[in-house]
């Protein structure tokens, strides 16, 4: 359609409903973007590993064959990215009700807590514990998520601060349970000394998750199928539900929903519970797919990596996949480059380096999309 | 340069601000084609257009906000490039947008050196006297410490233009700022920009809606259709009609009642040239009013009454305006119809039935539909699409298992794009790429294909062309026709005297009496509008 035709009502001329993109011209330069900022990055990187004395060649290549260079460095990257990226289905879940979760750590924490408690306490055919496992998780994390609400909705105590605080106290409870001999911690035979790092009993095999592939070195478990499976849930409930659509309202304009009759409060603790679950689940798929015990300092930076996963992403749900996959494979590959020897401190630098240049394009590509709607509503913010 | 008509010389005066074969289109949609421009020193130029003609859009590119595809903008004879707001501000351009861009919970001053740039530290006494100094000089009062979330939207509006006069423009580009103003708040800034053009050879750009306005103020016009510049008129030499009829072309007709209106005198002369329109005699079974309050007080957070015992009632079919000067419990009135306040004592009866109002589903679901004086507050969701803006609230119907039918949110949408012709690229564009007025009509489209049994219509023509006006308001007799009891609240007098069927006049959060259309003496509706001043302070 064309400027106004003022004539009596007239068809709408073919109204294609199709989202606005920006000028392909913004994508290309993101693109190159991308290639300059990872070549900066890469040249930092072996600025620093050469000053610390590793060799930066070997270095990369430990990382890249570590993270897709083998079934096993593949099998490994799939592993992380699995939980990293229920987390950030999580985290994206409440960014999109316009509250910001950074308590994924503890949740993760508390929903592996509970998790290994009812898989060593039931015992029940294998299919049936696993779902009782996962489920105990996800409803933890749900919980320990809706303290935050309940302080932000009855109290108005702000979220980011509660959700924060909250991982230390999830922390205290798990540490607190695993060191208790009354509690989770770890049945020791006779006269042995308590391990350094006190842990819980593992899990009986019918608390495992399902392999997807195994050999030599490596074991696939089913956390990425079922986290790209709830990655597509996610999408499609967000994007065409109800809920969705009175999520998404609440976030962009709370004052609008209110007048459409949606409780702001309702939605928004709905949004937190369910991104607790999600935390909890990832915790749970790592009690099940990998560790399968629980131990103090269980969480490990996967909840930060999902809600940076999920920070990447942005306003694109389905993003939030590559986005993961980038992180799982940078914790793979990290992880064989820490068994080279060379510092976990370096590594970090490096790691946090890759992060920074994939970011910074995408960060661009978001100013120019804010810069276009500056523009259109004519914002000046010069 | 004494005050004049100018309209003689501003063609031979210098030319400070040129636009060549300027186009621009937004996918499919052309909003600029083509224009060339030139705005002389010292003068006051209208901009005239449908909704969605392009007037905001050719505006923003020359303040550098959007960038064209093709064309050429000169200042003072040099070419300035495209796509820069910074420079474009250095050299002497700067505009007020329709919408504001104000942040609401920072001091006045705050907002005003906003846009300055290489501030590392901004000297408040400093800017606090220029605003004062520069508001003394203007007429133009702002409490430099004031927030801006506690001033009205008249006070809004002149802190935006301390924003752009500190800096001594010498373009001044004023989007749409008469369509929040009341009257007299509309005649003290046409002093002030004529103050400018005279005294000071400032250039204005002024866009406004308002035929009669326009005539007043500018020294020519220039009319914009699809985005092509139709003509440009001295408007010492045009007359609401005929400038009407350049906007408007073959759709004309349309809009005579609107037109009639705005081009005889005064505003009670204009409201008696046309017999109050009819009420229908209410359908049976709907002799319990279908909106009651009763004795709603609403108190402000310090403690002073903002609706002090309103008692309304409103018959199905009837129109009842509620006219009084901005600011007398207007917006509380809305928030409360709105869900967004709950009144600390009285009762909300819908067709006989207490409503809580504040939060949950009760309102919406009674029947109630708002159209709020501010669109961007609670009306629409920016960042959403036209789609879905058009189904806000009104999801019932489309949902099955959850899930929202998307082939019913389409053809709603469609629908109501084709009926209240909205202009968009798609119905997947966000709402924030359409033009105001065309977000104004995604509201009024919502609101009335729902049918409410209340419709809440506060300021419901405001940023629409006088052709859409007419429409709108024909929109709202036909819903009362239909049993729809409606609240007009509008701060335009001759829209509540052609509308309703009784009127209601508010004053300091009291409803101060209500009579019959047939009975309004104007003189008398303005003296108990206009009763606060003495005692408020
Ligand atoms: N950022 C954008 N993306 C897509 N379309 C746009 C954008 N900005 C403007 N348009 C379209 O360009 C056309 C002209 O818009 P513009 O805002 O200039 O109209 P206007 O004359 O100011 O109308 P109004 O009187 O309603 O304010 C409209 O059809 C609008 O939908
Ligand atoms: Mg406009």
């Amino acid at each position: 359609m064309t400027a106004a035709e003022a004539s009596p009502p007239r068809p709408a001329a073919a109204v294609a409903v199709r989202p606005p993109r920006l000028p392909l011209s913004d994508y290309l330069r993101v693109g190159a973007l991308l290639a300059i900022s990872i070549a900066a990055a890469i040249g930092c990187a072996a600025l620093l590993l050469s000053v610390t004395g590793s060799s930066p060649a070997t270095v990369f290549g430990a990382m890249v064959s570590g993270s897709f260079g083998s079934r096993v460095a593949l099998t490994a990257t799939l592993n992380h990215t699995g939980p990293i990226l229920l987390v950030a289905l999580g985290a994206l879940a409440a960014t999109r009700s316009g509250l910001l979760n950074i308590g994924q750590e503890g949740q993760i924490s508390i929903g592996a807590l509970f998790g290994v408690a009812v898989g060593l306490a039931v015992d029940a055919p294998r299919g049936i514990t696993l779902l009782l496992i996962l489920a105990t998780a996800a409803v933890a994390g749900a919980i320990w998520a809706s303290l935050a609400s309940l302080l932000r909705f009855t109290r108005g105590g702000s979220e980011v601060i509660t959700t924060l605080l909250l991982n230390f106290v999830g922390f205290q409870v798990v540490s607190f349970a695993v060191n208790r001999p009354w509690l989770l911690q770890e049945d020791l035979p006779e006269g042995s000394v308590l391990s350094a790092s006190p842990q819980s009993n593992p899990l009986p095999p019918a608390g495992h998750l399902p392999t997807l592939a195994q050999g030599p070195g490596f074991r696939l478990n089913s956390s990425i199928t079922l986290a790209v499976g709830l990655a597509l849930v996610l999408a499609f409930l967000l994007a065409r539900t109800r809920w969705g659509f009175e999520l998404r309202t609440v976030g962009l304009n709370p004052r609008a929903a209110r007048r459409s009759g949606v409780s702001p409060a309702l939605v928004g603790s709905g949004a937190l519970a369910i991104s607790g679950a999600l935390a909890g689940l990832a915790g749970g798929v790592l009690l099940t797919g990998t560790a399968f015990r629980v131990n103090d300092g269980f969480s490990n930076n996967y909840g930060w990596e999902g809600l940076l996963a999920a920070l990447v992403a942005g306003s694109v749900t389905l993003a939030v996949i590559p986005s993961s996959l980038l992180f799982g494979a940078l914790r793979a590959g990290s992880g064989v480059l820490a068994a080279t020897g060379v510092s976990p401190t370096i590594v970090g630098a490096v790691q946090a380096l890759v992060v920074i240049a994939v970011t910074l394009p995408l960060l661009y590509l978001n100013r120019r999309r804010l810069r276009a709607l500056l523009q259109r509503t004519g914002v000046s913010r010069t | 340069m004494s005050g004049g008509p100018a309209s003689t010389t501003a063609a031979r005066r210098e030319v400070v601000l040129g636009l060549r074969s300027v186009s621009k289109r937004f996918g499919r949609v052309v909003a600029c084609d083509d224009v060339s421009l030139d705005i002389g020193a010292g003068e006051i130029r209208g901009l005239l257009g449908q909704n969605g003609a392009g007037k905001s859009t050719l505006m923003k590119i020359v303040a550098g906000f959007v960038r064209p595809e093709s064309g050429e903008l000169t200042i003072h004879g040099k070419t300035l490039g495209f796509g820069d707001p910074v420079v474009a501000a250095e050299r002497g351009i700067a505009m007020v947008h329709q919408h504001f861009s104000l942040v609401g919970p920072m001091p006045v001053w705050k907002n005003v050196t906003l846009s300055d740039r290489g501030h590392t530290r901004v000297d408040r006494s400093g800017v606090s006297r220029q605003i004062t100094e520069v508001g003394r000089r203007y007429g133009l009062d702002v409490d430099p410490d004031a927030i801006v979330d506690d001033l009205s939207v008249g006070e809004r509006q002149r802190v935006e233009l301390l924003k752009c006069l500190r800096r001594q423009p010498d373009v001044l580009i004023l989007d749409e700022p008469t369509s929040v103003l009341t009257r007299e708040e509309s005649t003290a800034l046409f002093r002030v920009l004529r103050r400018l053009a005279r005294e000071r050879g400032q250039s204005v750009v002024l866009i406004s809606h308002e035929l009669d306005e326009m005539l007043e103020v500018t020294d020519r016009v220039t009319v914009l259709r699809d985005g092509r510049v139709v003509s440009t008129v001295e408007s010492a030499e045009a007359s609401a009609d005929s400038l009407a009829h350049e906007m408007l072309g073959q759709d004309f007709a349309v809009s005579a009642e609107v037109l009639g209106l705005s081009v005889e005198g005064s505003h009670a002369s204009r409201a008696r040239t046309h017999a109050p329109p009819r009420r229908r005699a209410a359908p049976a079974g709907h002799d319990v009013p279908v909106l009651e309050l009763a004795d709603i007080k609403v108190t402000s957070a310090e403690g002073h009454a903002l609706l002090d015992g309103v008692n309304l009632e409103i018959a199905a079919g009837e129109i009842l305006g509620v006219a009084g000067v901005a600011g007398n419990g207007q917006e509380e009135l809305t928030g409360l119809l709105s869900n967004l306040i709950g009144p600390d004592s009285g009762e909300v009866r819908v067709e006989g039935r207490p409503i809580r109002t504040g939060r949950g589903r009760q309102l919406g679901r009674a029947g109630v539909g708002v159209i709020p004086a501010d669109r961007h507050d609670s009306g629409c969701v920016l960042e959403m699409t036209v789609a879905e803006n058009l189904a806000l609230g009104s999801l019932d119907g489309m949902v099955r298992w959850g899930v929202v039918r998307q082939q019913q949110l389409h053809e709603l949408g469609r629908r109501l794009v084709a009926d209240f012709r909205i202009i968009t690229s798609s119905l997947g564009a966000p709402l924030r790429s359409l033009s105001g007025g065309n977000q104004q009509r995604v509201v009024l489209a919502r609101e009335l294909a729902r049918k409410p049994c209340v419709l809440v219509a506060a300021e419901p023509t405001q940023g629409l062309d006088i052709g859409a006006r007419g429409y709108i308001w024909d929109r709202l007799r036909e819903a009362a026709a239909t049993g729809t009891g409606i609240l007009l609240i509008s701060s335009d007098l001759a829209e509540i005297m052609a509308l309703s069927h009784r009127v209601a006049v508010i004053n300091r959060g009291r409803i101060i009496g209500t009579m019959p259309r047939a009975d309004v003496d104007t003189a008398e509706l303005g003296r108990m509008m206009g009763a606060r001043t003495h005692d408020r302070g």
